[in-house]
């Protein structure tokens, strides 16, 4: 039993070593924008992990409320607040979702921490090859990968931000995206490494909001523990966290495909630039 | 003595009225800048042609147009081709410049657009602009829908320059954000 789970061990790290060395053999055949280097990588692998663990310690809290909060309506206890026992139902709902609260602050810093080294070595990437290294001319002769008439690559990436997945595998699919991504081209690198830096910025600002929010969140859910209420807000917040952890059931993933059009040879004109 | 009285002032009525028949003459031979009568392109290029020559060059932009439109009636790949040997012809004759006639052409026919050119670095020169940037670029995304799907039946080329706009404006609010952070 302890030799299977050393080789279980010894096998997930030479895999782990594997996929870094990949990373680092595809940056050395294209050297020519340099988006993500190999620390870049081990943030994304990094914000994935901190990110499943947030999510295994919510996922209980979060069922757990959902629970309580259908018995409340199925007791219908909205509009009858006054009742002992629907007080006894809302105290008890508060109590899970001050539980939530407190999750959350003792996990989004870590969480915070990592997104904003990712975001911060995106930036500077951005910054100085597409930014300052780069004219509109040459930004979109990258995009277009030089070959203008050649066919759309069947897999370009097609994250567009928010896709209606749990946080952790979001990281995920982004730090595999980011390891396999070196034999693509720099068109696709561009793309992606534009993609995650905005998606991250984007959960920043809202980290920094949940993380202001969480400490008055609590100050009033105490308030109202000694009333038994449920307040919208708590609803509110509540679907929020799961819309960010766990995925927008609504939302869906955007892709971009072509319908098939002629396949003939396009003619080039001298004119052509 | 009296009839010399009457005579002169008819003589002077005479003169300006000839005078004003050579000067109208004059003006009737300016050219008439017709549109192309027929319907085929190949045709409708060497009217033209023969227009532009003699004195039209002035209507280029509404000739193009008129071409397209005819084109846009039978459309085919080789469209291309006359577009661009039309555009080499005007280049050679001297109704356009090189860089006028690359405008024209890339414009419709490339997938590559236009209004991405530019000397200048992106964060100094493209990310203070953007909007203006992107709505030429939206502009410029109809002509080429004009003149690689509906002229030339490049679906292919089409949606690869649709793609690439949308590709541009992630990367260019990406890019402009971390431009923006640095500063």
């Amino acid at each position: 039993m302890m030799k299977t789970s050393a080789v279980r061990k010894n096998l997930s790290l030479s895999i782990v070593a594997l996929s870094l060395l990949s990373v680092e053999s595809s940056f050395a055949t294209t050297p020519t924008i340099r988006l993500f280097p190999t620390t870049v990588v081990e943030d994304l692998r990094q914000t994935s992990n901190v990110a499943r663990d947030m999510e295994t310690g919510l996922q209980e809290v979060i069922g757990r409320l959902d629970q309580q909060q259908e018995l409340y309506n199925e007791s219908k206890c909205n509009g009858a607040e006054n009742d002992s026992g629907c007080q006894r139902l809302a105290r008890q709902i508060g109590a899970t979702y001050l539980e939530m609260l407190t999750i959350m602050e003792e996990r989004l810093p870590d969480m915070e921490h990592t997104v904003n080294n990712t975001k911060l070595s995106l930036e500077k990437g951005l910054r100085n090859e597409l930014g300052k290294k780069m004219t509109p001319w040459k930004l979109q002769e990258t995009l277009i990968g030089g070959k203008a008439s050649e066919t759309l690559p069947q897999n370009a990436p097609t994250l567009r931000g928010r896709s209606g997945m749990r946080l952790s595998e979001r990281f995920k699919q982004y730090y595999q995206l980011v390891a396999t991504s070196g034999a693509k081209g720099d068109q696709s690198l561009a793309v992606l490494a534009s993609d995650i830096y905005l998606d991250m910025d984007e959960t920043s600002v809202l980290m920094q909001r949940t993380r202001q929010e969480i400490a008055r969140a609590t100050l009033m859910e105490q308030l109202n523990q000694s009333f038994g209420i449920i307040t919208p807000e708590m609803i509110e917040v509540v679907g929020g966290v799961k819309s960010i952890l766990f995925g927008d059931e609504d939302a869906q993933t955007l892709v971009a495909g072509p319908p098939p059009g002629s396949v003939e040879q396009a003619y080039r004109s001298p004119l052509e630039q | 003595m009296n009839l010399q009285a009457i005579n002169r002032p008819l003589l002077t009525l005479a003169a300006l009225s000839s005078m004003t028949l050579f000067l109208v003459s004059c003006a009737s031979t300016a050219p008439v800048c017709g549109s192309p009568q027929s319907r085929n392109l190949n045709t409708a290029i060497d009217g033209v042609q023969t227009s532009l020559i003699n004195g039209c060059h002035a209507h280029f932009d509404r000739y193009y147009d008129e071409l397209l439109d005819i084109a846009e009636g039978d459309p085919k790949p080789e469209n291309k081709r006359e577009f661009s040997e039309f555009l080499v012809w005007s280049s050679d004759k001297g109704l356009l410049s090189t860089r006028q006639a690359e405008d024209y052409y890339n414009r419709f026919f490339n997938v590559k657009f236009m209004s991405m050119r530019g000397d200048y670095n992106n964060c100094s020169h493209t990310c203070p602009n953007k909007k203006k940037v992107l709505f030429d670029m939206e502009r410029e995304l109809s002509d080429k829908e004009r003149g690689l799907l509906k002229v030339s039946r490049d679906a292919d080329g089409y949606y690869r320059a649709d793609q690439l706009y949308q590709e541009v404006e992630l990367v260019l609010e990406a890019t402009c954000n971390a431009c923006a952070a640095g500063r």
